[in-house]
């Protein structure tokens, strides 16, 4: 008996908990959020008092922002909050962070049928994706001419730019600088340099490449960067032809390529790759049990983590003709509805996220990723930069979102490298696995 | 005669009442479940990719596809498997650890409690934490016990559905074993008596007492497994993703990728139709077949 | 857990004597119970070790201090307040509904004859053979159609509507335990069928309304399909979505993971404790046969 009165007590505190802390949202319908209750608000309510200057900077406004993010920009939404609460107090975001690979998109179709947020972030190849539906707004060139000019080409259609990139990720094979010193290797330029290193590595014991193949999307990802190399460099209409049947994975070589050299790692690296996950790839390459990794800016944060004084260096994975680039990704970039409500407000924000340079430095260093604006240089010590420099220099630097826009992630790349997966473990012949990315080629493009 | 019609007009006004009783559950019901299942039956005669406007009708196109796409094939013989499987282990083991608890061991408190606490946790963390397990955890047991045992279960088609189940069955068992203690401990203990006056070994008692006095139990539990494991989703969705390639993929996880990923709403829906048929099949077979059982003892 | 209890459990088994073969199974079930139990020490180990402690030391090792960074890490990153307040508001208010809703459905099916109620049985036991999971795509659909989706209301609305029919299914099959006797009683003493639901029946369905209430609640806690495609708004995402993001590709500390796990596990962990038996017999009763 006692029991059942402690059961019903707990039961109606958490309901009155609940309802407490819920009433205040719940009852506010979708489109104005908690900050209704400001006095703006209500004198737009009350009919009899007079219009309230509707453009007034003072008036409260809140904006909904959905953000497709990677685990390593996870935050940055508070950061980006603070930021905006101290210049433009008036503006409240209301975030819908979800994740970009498999959330984003999905979302974005149902938002196409109920009305698009004000403002939403995803990576630069999805400018390609939604622009052509006539849903987002073109961006102010007052807030573009911040940014660098390269951002720009890949987020611009018939001369209009609905992409605002706010940071990059590099993407190429990490090494480790000092175990290449001490094996006086040289950064590799041509296959049988980069096969050179790998026997060298074999005799002495050493694991030439870490790997996290349980992660699909690493195969997906590297898989892109072999075929911006090998592939997209040569016949940047690569995707088109394809799809107008022109090339075929089963027929084109270069593509096939860049599908094996998957094969080429996974036989090179340790054998539970399938098991082991993105942390603990990381941790193996600075623990110094691997020499490199094909991957991205995103391990940055945890070879630092694990280790500060860790020593590596970046280079494009060497192609048949020995002259790769390293890759670059525009990822952080912000579109705007075009049918906004608010667009004072909004332009707010974007003036928030291009003049604020301390805040663009916070979050460069949080996510480790190279800036897109003007005069605004992160602080983490990177010790690949010297690479990236060197490479930007010579012009060596390529945009993956023309893959990407080429070739889509989701439903074809992402695809695609499960069966490369089943092709590495055997359980799928090459040619059914390039016979399965010919037959995903409606799924291809994103229109 | 009055009287008569007394009585009708009391029936018909209280089964308006119990009519006012039911409609709210119906309607919350009807909007919430068989008006989607009306859309995806309705969705899945066209190619629609559930952004445009227009979705072209394609008759039954997305079902002719269906038969020949090795992925769908993949997807469901995957889950068969692992639905079987978990059909079988689980009732046995969950089944045997009942009669164990209840074979007057003690502190049976203590180790229902132990086994009936991963079942609290979201599959979506139980698939993370067999993650962990397999890749990190046991492995270094290897090198504590010098063994060298494949823990790597996850990174294998061939050993794939082996950890899942593990995993699955983890999370699983205590839940059904307490159903099972449950349904032992309200068989009377006289009955066991009389049978034990007549002669009857432990096995015997068993099979002739216990079992029969089990079924709604075992009625609950083997609907409730099958049709549990038909729709395993979130376990994938921390742990394997899948895969390694597509071998775990399930038919919710290949329905979701196609449809929501891909881009393929209407091939997506033809998906689900052919879920929703297989689980209503399978569904009635047994509810119908144990049902029978229950009411011959 | 108290002495008076345990007396109480003993007079239903009626105490046999400790045999090898009791003996035997005494261990078999620790052995179990041991390997039961151990990844949730393993939970537990990783959320309080530091993530280079977490590489250069064995999985197997404690962790070197009970360092509780991690927790505080979870604590922000799941933003616990709100997800937490969340999940407990959406879960209490789906099973209230459910428990009033089912209760009532299954009775007055159970007790008027007319063909309606026969098919309306049949009609709501669709939705368990058909779990709402394989009509995920619709379900979302229809969601954002009617301006379900990103709302409290919409979210408690699913959970309602795809528990239905276990609620009604379970109700039902305990219809019988209610002697008609006494309803009969109430409705000569005048009652409306509202009446003799609420102050006759209502009272005697308790066990099977508690049944109802843990089954669902589990359910809904833990749900992680249903949550995700309907809430993603930062205010209303609920602990197991939350989760799932530091679950996901790129993520690089699953010590603040496993924290947050043990964090999301305690409520219901300590709920189920202090109300095992109260559980047990409400989880157990559709079950025996009555």
């Amino acid at each position: 008996m006692k029991k059942k009165s402690l059961l019903s007590l707990l039961l109606a505190t958490c309901m009155t908990a609940g309802l407490l802390a819920g009433c205040g949202n719940s009852e506010a319908p979708a489109e104005e959020a908690p900050a209704a209750e400001t006095p703006a608000e209500e004198s737009g309510d009350a009919e009899a008092e007079a219009p309230a200057a509707e453009s007034s900077s003072g008036e409260a406004v809140t904006l909904t922002v959905l953000a497709g993010q990677s685990t390593t920009d996870a935050g940055i939404e508070d950061m980006i909050d603070e930021a905006l609460a101290a210049k433009y107090p008036e503006v409240t975001l209301e975030w819908e962070c979800v994740d970009w690979g498999n959330d984003f998109q999905p979302k974005m179709q149902q938002y196409m049928q109920s009305g698009l947020p004000d403002i939403m972030i995803g990576k630069a190849q999805d400018v390609a994706t939604y622009a052509p539906q006539g849903i987002l707004g073109e961006i102010d060139a007052s807030y573009l001419d911040k940014g660098l000019d390269a951002a720009r080409e890949n987020v611009t259609i018939d001369g209009k730019t609905y992409g605002l990139v706010y940071n990059a990720l590099y993407q190429g094979v990490y090494y480790n600088k000092t175990m290449f010193a001490e094996n006086g290797w040289e950064v590799p330029k041509t296959q049988e340099d980069l096969q050179a290193i790998i026997d060298d590595c074999n005799a002495k014991g050493i694991t030439p490449f870490a790997s996290h193949m349980v992660d699909t999307w690493s195969i997906g990802n590297v898989t892109m960067q072999f075929m911006m190399n090998d592939v997209f460099n040569n016949d940047p209409t690569w995707g088109d032809k394809f799809r107008a049947g022109e090339v075929s994975f089963s027929e084109d070589e270069a593509a096939q390529t860049a599908y094996t050299y998957n094969k080429l790692i996974f036989d090179n690296t340790y054998p539970e790759t399938f098991s082991t996950e993105q942390t603990d790839c990381d941790a193996k390459m600075v623990l110094g049990e691997a020499a490199m990794k094909v991957s991205g800016s995103w391990s940055i944060q945890n070879f630092l983590d694990i280790d500060e004084s860790f020593d590596f260096g970046i280079f494009p994975f060497p192609n048949q003709t020995g002259d790769s680039k390293l890759i670059f990704e525009p990822n952080i970039t912000i579109m705007t509805s075009a049918a906004t409500e608010h667009q004072d407000a909004v332009n707010k924000v974007l003036d928030v996220l291009t003049s604020d340079k301390e805040l663009a430095v916070e979050i460069l260093d949080y996510t480790k990723t190279a800036s897109m604006l003007k005069d605004v240089t992160p602080t983490f010590t990177n010790p690949s930069q010297a690479d990236i420099d060197a490479y930007a220099a010579d012009g060596m630097i390529v945009d993956v979102t023309l893959g990407n826009n080429q070739l889509v992630w989701g439903g074809f790349q992402e695809e695609n490298a499960k069966d490369i997966a089943a092709w590495l473990q055997g359980d799928e012949s090459f040619e059914d696995c390039l016979k399965a990315s010919d037959g995903r080629v409606d799924a291809s493009s994103a229109n | 005669m009055n009287e008569k019609k007394k009585i009708s007009y009391m029936e018909k006004k209280m089964s308006r009442q119990y009519f006012l009783m039911v409609l709210p559950g119906f309607i919350i019901f009807t909007i919430g479940l068989i008006v989607p299942l009306v859309l995806a039956v309705r969705y899945s005669f066209t190619s629609w990719d559930g952004m445009s406007a227009e979705k072209p009708f394609v008759a039954f196109q997305n079902y002719v596809d269906l038969i020949k796409d090795p992925e769908f094939r993949n997807a469901w013989w995957f889950t068969l498997r692992f639905t079987i499987w978990n059909t079988i282990i689980q009732n046995v083991v969950a089944l045997l650890f009942a009669v164990a608890l209840d074979s007057g061991i003690k502190a049976q408190k203590v180790y229902r409690t132990v086994l009936f606490v991963p079942c609290l946790i979201s599959a979506l963390v139980v698939g993370f934490v067999w993650l962990k397990m397999f890749s990190n955890v046991l492995p270094a047991l290897n090198d504590v016990l010098g063994t060298n045992i494949n823990f790597l279960l996850f990174g294998e088609k061939r050993t794939v559905l082996r950890g899942l189940l593990i995993a699955n069955n983890w999370q699983w068992i205590g839940y059904w074993m307490l159903i099972y203690l449950a349904g032992l401990q309200s068989v009377p203990g006289d009955l066991h008596e009389a049978a034990k006056v007549d002669g009857a070994g432990p096995v015997s008692r068993f099979i002739n007492v216990t079992l029969p006095m089990l079924a709604p139990a075992i009625t609950i539990c083997v609907v409730g497994i099958t049709t549990g494991s038909l729709k395993v989703y979130d376990l994938l969705v921390s742990s394997t993703k899948g895969g390694p390639g597509r071998a775990s993929t399930s038919v919710i996880y290949q329905t979701y990728t196609t449809a929501i990923n891909g881009r393929q709403y209407g091939y997506g829906c033809a998906m689900s139709v052919t879920l929703v048929l297989v689980l209503l099949m399978v569904a009635m077979v047994q509810v119908k077949g144990l049902k029978k059982k229950e009411v011959q003892v | 857990m108290s002495i008076g209890k345990k007396k109480k459990e003993k007079e239903f088994v009626p105490s046999q004597p400790y045999t090898k073969g009791t003996l035997a199974v005494q261990i078999i079930m620790t052995l179990a119970a041991v390997l039961f139990i151990a990844p949730l020490f393993i939970i537990l180990n990783y959320s309080f070790k530091g993530k280079r402690e977490l590489y250069l030391s064995s999985p197997l090792a404690l962790p070197e201090s009970l360092n509780f960074d991690n927790y505080a890490a979870a604590f922000k990153k799941l933003d616990l307040g709100t997800t937490f307040v969340n999940t407990l508001f959406y879960t209490v208010t789906s099973v209230l509904i459910l428990a009033l809703l089912c209760g009532m459905t299954a009775w007055a099916i159970a007790r008027c004859s007319r063909k309606f109620f026969k098919f309306a049985y049949i009609y709501f036991i669709v939705g368990i053979l058909i779990p709402y999971q394989a009509l995920f795509l619709p379900i979302y659909m229809i969601g954002f159609r009617l301006n379900l989706t990103n709302t409290r209301h919409g979210i408690i609305f699913m959970y309602v509507a795809t528990g239905v029919s276990f609620g009604v299914f379970l109700m039902n099959s305990f219809m019988s335990t209610v002697p008609l006797e006494l309803e009969e009683a109430a409705r000569i003493d005048g009652c409306s069928v509202f009446r003799t639901y609420f102050s006759v029946v209502l009272p005697l369905l308790k066990p099977a309304m508690a049944t109802l209430v843990i089954m669902q609640s589990f359910q809904i806690w833990n749900d992680y399909l249903l949550a995700s495609l309907y809430v993603s708004k930062k205010q209303l995402k609920t602990l197991t979505v939350a989760i799932q993001s530091l679950f996901s590709a790129q993520s690089s500390d699953y010590t603040t993971a496993m924290a947050a796990i043990v964090i999301s596990v305690l409520p219901i962990a300590i709920l189920f404790l202090s109300l095992q038996k109260y559980f047990i017999k409400g989880m157990t009763v559709g079950a025996v046969k009555g």
